[in-house]
């Protein structure tokens, strides 16, 4: 560690602290898209281009200058250990100290290991957060430093996400998980944050009115790939700690502080430039990360260069790497095709055919064998005249004589299927659990086993001729759950989206199925997802009209509750002297526990403030006590949030016509321009609104008083004209036109 | 031995996963650390026989190169020390072999034939060495380290110094080189190319043609470098290189690694560049430091040896739709062979490719090839 920050002692130089910089690597991924690989080793275990996703993540920090990782795994964490002490992480030299922290089996997601993270005391200073499943080559310590460097001026931006621009099609973008980024061009402050799944597809993004009246030029954004890299400071553990209900990083979090008006911290995001990252968070991205590191985009992290693995591989033309320390023997009458990566000790046959395939090391494939966007692990067996397409088959398997394995299938370690097995597209198989039992830890987990062994007791409904005579396999069924959470990514349709071997024409044939109702509307989707940025304008206005008047609704219906509420509220905070500031957050609180537009609370409590001026008899002395209850509480209006003094002027008019101190409008409108809460602009403004004259009201008193306040304000721009000078005339005046 | 080794590990390491990570890039830079980390391992190692010094070293290369075989400078450099302190091993214990005397002199066909011969001072020496320097001495290990080590530092402190000083020396004579009213083409971002015309500016009014050596577009750095130095310079793109060459007086080029057959690997371009020198018979002329000569015939075979870097230079990662349909091929460096290549100018005097060889066998020992 001594050299490495000596080493890096230009740049510590620069930042002034010596702090080390850490990172926290979450290696459990909380879903089970990868099942049944995943069924005996954890997901960051699984090799991609025939190295641990671990070792990728690692390299990709260690890239970033990190000196300290802490690895929170909760699934098959023995195996993570064992994992990284024999990797040449734990050699001296390495430059980065990597602790595993065993965390409890009750963290389900990655909010629960944020608050073990906060329990433990990890991190002391500002840290990198990543998924355990990262392939990256970007320079996350530009991006610590552009976050330390904000950090100097605003205490509030506690978090930077890394993301990279991408284009809606390309292939390293999540379909089942692509979430809309609005974001301030100037700051790249992250205003707001939508998630959107494939199933169900959204129509229209929610983006609340502030963010586009408050920021001079916005950016929404549905083109980024969120890396799943984050810039955090030590704040947040803490954050995830009092919300003990945030569950996902992005979806909770991140939408939780963004919508929140009580956290007032904020979220910035940095658009990567330069450099590669992604998260192989389902089979269709290993499919696509796999791809991406063979065609070199992940350079200097390629095969033949800064490989993570152990082996070393000669590159040649059309991408194609051949183990060179233990040299696979590959038949003179194969063929290997483009962007394809073939392990140590691999044999190859006659006449077998591999394309853009990675294959693990002491891999056979046999003779005329056809693998076409395949990824074989460690130590599996092709037999003759077999056929691989777009599958992901796990390590020890063998796949006899004459197969085929159709697009889309994942096939578990140990597998024995055929000879002549004919595998459906997106079939899964696995061994059973049963005999294995023993040797791998069962009690790992009791509620995967569970599912494990609905799996099991289902196969006499399966037909398992498919498989072959030989076959060893338990099948898992696809059938959708009877509790499906629309709001979360891992629903059925969507998950549909993120296998391997899933496009467009696939989704097509899919529609035959029973679901006939939603696939209609998926095809809808599929058909306008193109032009579908252009049409984004449109759906938000649409969309902030309905939500407003949806909102009226919602308001006026707990009005009354809410209005006794807000009464009770300030009574106390009058009566007990409270700050405007200490009121003013127990509104908020209040506005957001009944969920109430902000103008409800504007108007109780402009209507509070004016009920709260006792009418005294003596003009003078009224005067005072108006004066002095509006520059004790006349800051409330604007503290309670949005502040729009036109609207308050409105609501003033409003109440104080159906009031008893009708008389006092003058008075409160002047002390309101004293105090700051209005300006004459907006006294103008206000009186040149239509519905300011009330003559869209019915007939009668009410009318008859707003019109009354008009005509004062009329009066009192009038004064405002006249340029005088003096307050007392002002309210002389006043007093005379409303007597 | 091995804990010997254990001890500057940590210093070995960290060199060689920056150069893996590629956080150490450009052959002069690589050099340069490669020295400061042999300096260290020197400096600390205990040995009690010259083999012993040798093996450490050595080990210290091949880690090294195995780390990033395609920084060739960090090879030639360790070969370049161990050359160096066999000479200074060999002064010290006052041994006087074939070698001293052909290495003053002038070189022959018949003397490289004998030079090209392993040494064979090695059995010899343990009778001699007793005067000076003691090897193996039982009683006091140490004893051989601690008289040879200032020596030791001193030769590498040689080798540094050359190596801080290569442009200057590469630099001195380009008066020489490059003609009144000359115009001159060349390409990328060397330093030493740069250094070169710079130096030349000093005396000479001549005009600079820049290519801008997409994808990196090094060359308009350059352009802004050299016209800031006075020298009248044109930016043109690439595409252009060949119709322009009919105006060029002289084409100089940078180079990665020269080869043992006198052809080099050079930044993308530099083959156009070449070839179009060659059909206009324009004379080409290539600037590099001596640490960048590499005892290898036939690197040019091994297809990765270019150095395929990152395909987002030549297609923005944002062309989603194309990034599933194309396969990009973004070499970094360009094979050109010797006979595109009319002169080397180096800090060891200029040469043609077809002497190379012999710089190299001056350079180096034989047995340091394979490290």
């Amino acid at each position: 560690m001594a050299s490495k920050n000596a080493a890096s002692g230009k740049e510590k130089l620069i930042d002034e602290e010596q702090e080390i910089l850490q990172a926290v690597v979450l290696a459990d991924s909380w879903n089970r898209r990868f099942r049944p690989l995943t069924t005996k080793k954890p997901r960051c275990l699984l090799p991609i281009c025939n190295a641990p996703l671990l070792d990728w993540t690692f390299e990709s920090l260690a890239l970033a200058g990190v000196q300290e990782v802490f690895v929170i795994c909760r699934s098959y964490s023995e195996q993570i250990k064992d994992a990284i002490k024999k990797s040449k992480w734990s050699r001296t030299g390495s430059g980065m100290k990597i602790v595993p922290i065993m965390t409890a089996k009750e963290t389900y997601s990655a909010g629960d290991a944020m608050r073990d993270i906060y329990t433990r005391g990890l991190v002391t200073g500002d840290f990198i957060l990543v998924q355990g499943d990262l392939v990256s080559n970007i320079q996350i310590d530009e991006v610590v430093r552009v976050h330390k460097e904000r950090r100097k001026t605003n205490k509030d931006a506690i978090l930077t996400m890394v993301v990279k621009e991408a284009g809606v099609q390309h292939r390293t973008r999540s379909r089942g998980d692509s979430p809309i980024f609005v974001v301030d061009s100037e700051t790249s402050e992250c205003l707001h944050y939508e998630p959107s799944f494939a199933f169900p597809k959204k129509q229209h993004a929610n983006i609340p009115r502030e963010v586009l009246a408050e920021h001079k030029e916005v950016e929404i954004r549905y083109d980024l790939i969120d890396c799943g890299i984050d810039v955090c400071s030590f704040e947040v553990p803490s954050l995830f700690q009092d919300n003990f209900d945030y569950l996902d990083m992005r979806r909770d979090f991140v939408h939780g502080v963004l919508t929140s008006d009580l956290l007032m911290k904020n979220i910035h995001v940095f658009v990567a430039k330069d450099g590669y990252a992604a998260r192989v968070q389902d089979t269709r991205s290993y499919e696509s990360i796999s791809k991406d590191i063979l065609s070199r985009w992940t350079f200097p992290l390629v095969p033949d260069d800064n490989y993570p693995g152990s082996e070393r591989y000669q590159h040649t033309g059309g991408n194609q790497y051949v183990a060179k320390t233990h040299p696979a023997t590959i038949s003179r009458t194969a063929k290997i095709g483009r962007n394809t990566l073939i392990g140590a000790s691999t044999r190859i046959h006659d006449n077998a055919e591999i394309i853009a395939s990675v294959i693990g090391p002491n891999c056979t494939i046999g003779a005329g064998s056809v693998i076409e966007n395949a990824y074989i692990f460690e130590g599996t067996t092709v037999g003759a005249e077999c056929r691989v397409t777009r599958s992901i088959v796990g390590s020890g398997v063998e796949i006899r004589d004459g197969s085929t394995v159709e697009r889309g299938s994942l096939i578990g370690d140990g597998v024995v299927i055929g000879p002549g097995a004919k595998l459906k597209p997106f079939e899964r198989l696995s061994v059973p659990w049963k005999a294995p039992a023993s040797t791998a830890g069962s009690d790992e987990d009791e509620d995967e086993d569970s599912d494990i062994e609905d799996i099991e007791a289902s196969q006499d409904t399966v037909d398992k001729a498919s498989l072959g005579p030989e076959s060893n396999a338990i099948v898992w069924i696809d059938k959708p759950p009877e509790d499906d959470d629309l709001d979360s990514p891992e629903n059925y349709n969507n998950l549909k989206y993120m296998r391997l071997g899933e496009d467009d024409v696939t989704l097509d044939v899919h529609h035959s199925d029973k679901d006939t109702e939603s696939v209609v509307s998926e095809e809808q989707q599929l058909q306008d997802s193109s032009d579908e940025e252009d049409n984004y304008d449109d759906h938000t206005d649409a969309e902030s009209v309905v939500s407003l008047s949806k909102d009226t609704q919602g308001g006026l219906m707990a009005d009354k509750e809410f209005r006794s509420e807000v009464n009770q509220s300030l009574e106390r905070a009058f009566a007990e002297g409270h700050s405007v500031d200490n009121a003013a957050v127990e509104l908020k609180t209040l506005r957001m526990a009944s969920n109430v537009p902000l103008i409800r609370v504007k108007e109780a409590v402009v209507a509070a403030i004016v009920e709260k001026i006792p009418v005294l008899e003596g003009a003078a002395e009224q005067r005072t006590e108006v004066n002095k209850t509006i520059a004790r509480w006349g800051q409330l209006i604007n503290k309670i949030g949005g502040v729009d003094p036109v609207e308050t002027i409105s609501l003033l008019q409003r109440h104080i016509s159906t009031s008893a101190r009708m008389s006092l409008f003058g008075q409160i409108l002047a002390a309101f321009y004293q105090s700051d809460v209005v300006e004459e602009d907006d006294i103008r403004a206000w009186h040149s609104l239509s519905t300011s004259q009330g003559i869209d009201l019915p007939l009668g008193e009410e009318r008859e008083n707003m019109g009354k306040a008009w005509i004062v304000g009329a009066l009192m721009i009038h004064q405002l004209d006249q340029q005088s000078d003096s307050e007392e005339e002002e309210s002389d005046e006043d007093e005379e036109a409303s007597d | 031995m091995q804990a010997e080794r254990g001890q500057h590990h940590r210093s070995v390491e960290v060199l060689a996963s920056k150069l893996r990570r590629r956080q150490i890039v450009g052959s002069r830079t690589a050099a340069l650390e490669t020295l400061v980390v042999l300096r260290q391992v020197v400096s600390r190692a205990r040995f009690s026989n010259f083999e012993q010094l040798v093996e450490i070293i050595r080990g210290v290369g091949r880690r090294l190169v195995e780390a990033q075989p395609k920084e060739h400078s960090v090879g030639n450099t360790v070969r370049k020390v161990l050359h160096h302190i066999r000479e200074e091993y060999q002064t010290a214990v006052g041994q006087t072999g074939p070698q001293a005397g052909t290495s003053t002199s002038g070189f022959s066909i018949s003397k490289f034939v004998l030079q090209g011969q392993p040494r064979r001072h090695v059995p010899a020496q343990k009778t001699e060495v007793k005067t000076t320097l003691k090897e193996d001495d039982p009683e006091d290990p140490d004893s051989f380290s601690k008289g040879l080590k200032p020596v030791l530092m001193e030769a590498i402190q040689d080798v540094l110094d050359e190596l801080e000083t290569v442009y200057d020396n590469v630099s001195k004579n380009a008066r020489d080189h490059i003609h009144p009213d000359e115009i001159i083409l060349t390409l990328g971002r060397s330093k030493t190319v740069e250094t070169f015309l710079k130096t030349a500016a000093h005396n000479r009014h001549y005009t600079v043609i820049v290519a801008e050596t997409g994808p990196s577009y090094d060359g308009r750095e350059m352009a802004k470098s050299l016209s800031s130095a006075g020298i009248s310079t044109f930016l043109v793109p690439d595409s252009s290189i060949f119709s322009l060459m009919s105006r060029v007086n002289k084409v100089i080029l940078g180079a990665h690694v020269i080869l043992a057959n006198g052809g080099m690997f050079a930044i993308t371009g530099s083959l156009i560049a070449a070839t179009a020198a060659k059909a206009h018979s324009t004379p080409v002329v290539v600037c590099a430091g001596q640490f960048k000569l590499t005892p290898l015939w036939n690197l040019y075979h091994e297809y990765g040896a270019v150095d395929f870097g990152n395909p987002s230079d030549v297609l923005g990662f944002n062309e989603g739709e194309l990034v599933n349909k194309v396969d990009v091929v973004n070499p970094y460096y360009d094979y050109v062979a010797p006979e595109f290549i009319d002169a080397y100018i180096t800090n060891d005097g200029d040469h043609p490719p077809s002497s190379i060889y012999r710089l190299l066998k001056e350079t180096y020992d034989d047995e340091d090839n394979e490290l």
